[in-house]
Formats: structure tokens, sequence, C-alpha cells
């Protein structure tokens, strides 16, 4: 990876030769975001990739949120609850 | 590829173990509070899981160092490790910057060749970039190479962590239900 960015750096042009390198990992980041993976390459705008990837990353924020209110209130309700406490507090908190 | 399991059994691992030290250091825990450590915990294994070997994950660590409140946390997980992850964020953070400033001024130079309509999809490019920058940590320093690598694996991890914390709110669920369930059973 790194000898990659070196030549290009070298070479003097520095957007031309990433042009190519950006162009891939555009396509790899398609394949990972669930709303774009049935769609072609061709189709799908750099710009497209861009703002579906800023608002998957936003919904995975969303839900570690949630998920930690959810387990936070769970793990309150077993404080009432010895049976229950004993069990997941031997796994966790 | 990594194998996504041993990714998430990595996350778990350090997830528990952050949320041991939590509870040991506090005994009574509001919801918000515990609902912090929780989140808090789970990011540190994320980073952690996947050694510091990626901008992102130090970034995260070095900007959750900057709290007093979190260093026993970040001791525990990390142990010596965190002052090696510390050095090496801030001094790769310099570099990055004086890549970003040349090929920003190369940029301008070519804009004034390129006809109207790619011009605006670059500029819609430059603007999503800015917004994908804002998101992953640490991504205001990187070039946009860099940024696109960085984004890859750091989406991974957060599907990986969500994975995890799923897993474990389900459990606790049915856990919840089974348990009172034949707690009532042996009531009536």
């Amino acid at each position: 990876m790194s000898s990659r960015r070196s030549r290009s750096r070298q070479s003097g042009g520095v957007s031309r030769i990433t042009e190519d390198q950006i162009g891939d990992l555009v396509s790899k980041l398609q394949q990972l975001i669930p709303e774009l993976r049935s769609r072609s390459s061709d189709k799908v705008s750099a710009s497209k990739v861009l703002q579906e990837t800023c608002n998957y990353i936003k919904n995975l924020h969303r839900e570690v949120d949630d998920l930690s209110d959810r387990l936070s209130e769970l793990l309150a309700s077993t404080d009432t609850n010895s049976a229950q406490a004993a069990i997941i507090r031997s796994l966790l908190m | 590829m990594r194998n996504p399991s041993s990714l998430k059994q990595e996350i778990l691992k350090k997830w528990v173990m952050g949320l041991q030290i939590c509870s040991s250091s506090k005994k009574e825990m509001t919801i918000l509070e515990r609902k912090k450590a929780i989140k808090l915990s789970a990011d540190i294994a994320m980073a952690s899981a996947r050694n510091a070997s990626k901008y992102w994950s130090r970034a995260l660590i070095a900007n959750a160092s900057k709290q007093d409140e979190n260093k026993a946390l970040l001791d525990h997980i990390l142990g010596c490790d965190l002052e090696k992850i510390k050095k090496k964020s801030s001094i790769v953070s310099i570099k990055r910057k004086k890549i970003v400033l040349r090929s920003k001024k190369i940029l301008k130079k070519r804009v004034k060749n390129i006809g109207v309509a790619s011009y605006i999809a670059k500029r819609l490019v430059k603007k999503r970039t800015q917004l994908l920058k804002r998101l992953v940590p640490g991504g205001e320093s990187m070039d946009e190479l860099s940024l696109m690598e960085e984004t890859l694996d750091y989406i991974v991890s957060l599907r990986a962590q969500v994975d995890v914390m799923r897993h474990l709110a389900n459990a606790s669920m049915h856990l919840d239900h089974k348990v009172s369930s034949s707690m009532d059973q042996m009531l009536l």
C-alpha cells in the first residue's frame, strides 16, 4: 500500500494516479453498503456512494446508541430481581 | 479478508472487560451513566480489537483519553499500549495534514480546465467527502485515499460492534423472559 502512494508522489501528479485507486475503493465501498450492493458498479456515481456511506455510518452510530440505551435499561431492571441479576452480572457487570 | 467472527469475539471480550471495570468502580449508577459506560466500553473495545493498526482506531482511543474519567477503563483494556497509541496518532496527523495541503493546491489548478458539469460533480464529491471526514474518527486529518481505506475498515468494525451488542441485548431479554416466566410458573 505505502509503495503505491510513494510512487504517485514521485511522479508529481497526485490527483491523476490516485483517481484510479480512489475509484477502486469507491467500488469496494459500494459492495459493503446494503443499499447499493444490488446495483451494478457502472450506474452508481461516486457522490452517491459517498452519500450512502455517510447515511449508513450515521445509521450504525444510531443503532449503537439505541442498543446502549436498551442494555442500560435491561441491566437496571435486573437490580430489583436477584435471580436475573446473579446470572447477568456473572456474565458482565 | 479477516475472519468476521474472530473480530466479534475480540470486541465482545474487550467489551466485557470494560464493563466489569465500570461496575467495580461505581456501585450506584444512573441509567444515563450506565449507558455512557456501556457505549464507551463498546467503542474502546471496537477500536482496540483492530490492535491500533488503523488510523481511525488510534484517533478514537486518543479522543477518549482526553477525558480523565476514562483513564481507568483505557488502562484496563489497552494496558501499556495506550501510550504508544497516543504517540503514534499525534505524529501521523501532522504528516497527513501536509499531504492534504499539497493536493488541494494541485486540485485548484486543475479545476480551471474542466467543464461545468464535471466541476459541479467534483464539488458534490468534495462536499460529501467533508461529511464523511466528520463521521470517521480522525477523518479531518486524512487525505482522500486514506479516508476511503479507513472508512472501509471502520464500517466493517462498526457492523461487528452492532452485531455483538444486538446479540447481547437479545440474550439478556430472553433471559429476562425465561427467568420471569419460570418464576411465575413456580408461584402459580
